[in-house]
């Protein structure tokens, strides 16, 4: 049987040309499912400087739809007014899967509604943590909850992600995948890693890279790579860079990054009179990170919280030792040895800090070792791989059984609703699952629902389906199936 | 059942020329096509007459007291306007509604079904490629009384635009042409196939073509892909229609020199191209062969 290959819709309001997580996120994983012979268009909203649609390396084409303009012009509420384009594309990209990233993309949202709609096969990615108890998060968790009841499945980034989301939007955990992010590991090389893998014949096998040990006499240089943000931790981090340089005086501070709270950090140097020993780089694009890792010996991430953190993954395969708070995922990212975990407090920041350096000093830590142990670990050939499994499950072409465990079947607590490829696009079916939302929001969620079917209906008759042109493909990549398959 | 789906007509009068015409009108119509279209005809030229006599008798009845007792209103003289209001069956008839209908009923309705009468059925766009001359561009009006004024137009010019009264051609010489582009654009509620020539000295016009991309279009403007015809054996179609063309079409791309270049939209799917940045919809011709 010859391999089933999907077509593939990214949709995010997050997308290059800016500069973040998710964004990175999605053209990786878009990167290597088209290695997998799959083919995956990104849609995303206009920038004023990048507008219509475009190609990317691999042939990942980019529709950047002129939302602002349709939205302007018209005074429907954006949720409609993005149907019409949004079936175009579907249809002349034949699209099968719409899978949306990041739950504060109303884009994201929108397409995965109008996707059911359409009956395609949804997925959505969470890559982000909320609260339960502020006005924004309640009226987020609604929305999510609309959109979540009539996803086909639902993937996080980490197990904390995943007991979030399912909380925040009541899903059945059975239909939520723990899928955490990568990194290009190549990108992320230690200063002396060698530069190319050595020939596997050259007589001496593999070289294991040279151990570097810390003088007694060099400073040991700590850096700091995030927004200056409430949420990523700086206050602490401003209360703790005074203790921790009284306690180590031979240490050195490098700051990367801009946001509200640089200006508290500049105070505190002024203060302290540190500006010899606390070096402020402000923002540094994504391509610089890795020079500016490469500086240092240990990485202090002193986030309040985080879904995932790539940031870590990508100091320890820079060879850095991890000095993190123990919030959200951040416990899940990497093995113990690489990492010294505080509490997110002051006092315990400080002392995790000086264990960490005096581990360092002691020579006890590998921090050679840990590029080639993250290399194994994330690689986004895997990601894609277990992403791809997740499209296999909700086109139904491994066995429910397979896909989401074979004692799923037999629990008493399951309520016999048919969870895989199955799941029905019926809109009785879809209605009855919105209804549940709530006492009033379940009404309202359903009257969307409907709205949008009508919409649907109303495209199908004035902008017939054969009137639409099938956009030419991309010359497809021929995937030859690894034996894990 | 009057128009056909737009299909390609690719016409070679000589070794180093090609005419591609995509057209929506029936490649060979049935009689049952002719009798129709020749009822329509009919049926539109009794509507603009009905309607053209209605707003007349609207006017007469409606005209103030001083402007009635000056003779010579519209070189005829007012008996002659009596005559023809209440002398004929037609004129009777018409001068009755005219009284009974309000007028802001009356004129905005008359007015759409003389729109509606000369509004065109068929859309065709033709794209002329001569080697080592240029390329000419050539699309039909939205309706037939701008064909029959750029036909007298053309035919006042000395003949240089003579196109048998299809509309406004443009003629794009080699060596004002620096590129030639096809990509995929929003264009309304939907993506659609452009083809752009990139013309030498043409100010302004690649900051109209993003917003011209994003204008909403009418309910079947330009030629899109009307019902019938399978996508793939349509694009099957253009793909051995087109294939020998293609070659040619790049013969005629200059030297890319991204310094300074205007985009001159040699047009977007749209009969009705406002200004210069007119587009036509053989878009799909060569798009589909590359």
């Amino acid at each position: 049987m010859p391999r089933r290959t999907y077509n593939i819709a990214m949709v995010s309001d997050f997308f290059f040309p800016q500069p973040g997580g998710v964004e990175s996120h999605i053209y990786q994983l878009a990167t290597k499912l088209v290695d997998r012979g799959h083919k995956v268009v990104v849609i995303t909203h206009a920038y004023p400087d990048r507008k219509g649609i475009r190609y990317l390396t691999n042939g990942i084409k980019v529709y950047h739809v002129p939302f602002a303009i349709i939205y302007r012009s018209a005074t429907f509420p954006t949720v409609f007014s993005f149907f019409p384009m949004f079936r175009n594309i579907m249809i002349r990209e034949q699209i099968d899967i719409v899978h949306g990233h990041a739950s504060l993309s109303s884009l994201c949202h929108e397409a995965l509604l109008h996707g059911r709609s359409m009956g395609l096969r949804t997925v959505f990615t969470d890559h982000s943590l909320f609260g339960f108890a502020e006005a924004g998060s309640i009226l987020t968790n609604k929305l999510l909850k609309f959109i979540l009841s009539d996803v086909d499945h639902v993937i996080c980034v980490s197990h904390t992600s995943k007991e979030n989301t399912v909380l925040r939007a009541a899903l059945d955990p059975v239909m939520v995948s723990v899928i955490p992010n990568a990194v290009v590991s190549e990108n992320f090389r230690p200063r002396k890693y060698p530069p190319e893998p050595p020939a596997p014949n050259n007589g001496f096998g593999n070289a294991t890279p040279a151990v570097h040990h810390l003088g007694p006499n060099d400073p040991v240089v700590i850096v700091v790579i995030s927004r200056l943000f409430y949420n990523k931790g700086t206050d602490l981090l401003t209360a703790s860079i005074p203790r921790i340089l009284e306690n180590h005086p031979n240490t050195r501070f490098i700051i990367a990054g801009s946001g509200p709270k640089s200006i508290d950090l500049e105070q505190m140097i002024e203060q302290n009179v540190l500006q010899d020993k606390v070096e402020m780089l402000g923002s540094v694009r994504h391509e610089q990170v890795r020079d500016v890792m490469v500086r240092g010996h240990i990485y202090l991430h002193p986030s309040l919280t985080e879904a995932f953190g790539t940031v870590l993954v990508e100091a320890a395969s820079c060879g850095l030792y991890v000095v993190c708070t123990a919030v959200g995922g951040i416990p899940e990212v990497l093995p113990g040895h690489m990492t010294v975990f505080a509490k997110p407090e002051e006092d315990d920041l400080v002392v995790a800090t000086g264990k960490a350096i005096s581990a360092l000093r002691a020579n006890k830590v590998r921090t050679e070792k840990f590029h080639d142990q993250v290399k194994a670990m994330y690689s986004w050939d895997n990601i894609a791989k277990r992403t791809e499994r997740v499209y296999k499950g909700i086109m139904g072409d491994i066995t429910e059984a397979e896909f989401y465990g074979y004692d799923v079947g037999n629990t008493a607590a399951w309520n016999g609703e048919s969870h895989s490829g199955v799941r029905s696009f019926a809109l009785i079916d879809r209605l009855k699952r919105y209804y549940g939302c709530g006492v009033w929001a379940g009404k309202l969620f359903c009257l969307c629902a409907v709205i949008d079917y009508l919409l649907f209906v109303f495209c199908e008759w004035f902008w017939p389906r054969d009137g639409i042109d099938i956009a030419r493909e991309w010359p497809r990549k021929i995937y030859h199936s690894d034996d894990d398959d | 059942m009057l128009t056909a789906a737009p299909h390609l007509h690719v016409r070679r009068p000589s070794p180093t020329t090609a005419e591609f015409t995509v057209s929506t009108y029936p490649p060979h119509p049935t009689l049952t096509q002719r009798l129709l279209l020749v009822l329509v005809g009919t049926l539109r030229v009794v509507l603009a007459l009905g309607a053209g006599m209605l707003l007349y008798a609207a006017w007469w009845t409606q005209l103030s007291p001083s402007a009635y007792e000056q003779s010579n209103i519209w070189l005829l003289p007012a008996a002659q306007h009596e005559f023809l209001l209440y002398g004929t069956a037609l004129g009777r008839g018409a001068a009755d509604v005219a009284a009974r209908a309000p007028a802001w009923a009356l004129v905005p309705l008359c007015l759409g079904a003389l729109y509606a009468a000369v509004k065109r059925i068929h859309v065709e766009e033709r794209l002329l490629v001569l080697r080592g001359l240029g390329i000419q561009t050539r699309s039909t009006p939205a309706t037939v009384l701008l064909g029959w004024l750029g036909w007298l137009g053309s035919r006042g010019g000395g003949g240089a635009n003579n196109n048998g009264g299809g509309g406004p051609t443009r003629f794009i010489p080699t060596e004002k042409i620096r590129d030639v582009l096809i990509n995929e654009a929003f264009w309304g509620f939907g993506v659609r196939y452009i083809l752009v020539v990139v013309v030498e000295g043409e100010e302004g016009a690649r900051r109209r073509l993003p917003e011209a991309a994003a204008a909403p279009r009418g309910r079947r403007g330009g030629l899109a892909w009307a019902k019938g015809v399978s996508v793939r054996r349509r694009r099957d179609r253009w793909r051995r229609a087109a294939a020998g063309e293609e070659a040619e079409v790049q013969g005629y791309q200059a030297t890319l020199d991204r310094g300074r270049q205007d985009v001159a939209g040699v047009g977007y799917g749209r009969e009705r191209g406002r200004g210069s940045g007119r587009v036509m919809t053989s878009r799909n011709v060569i798009t589909n062969n590359i």
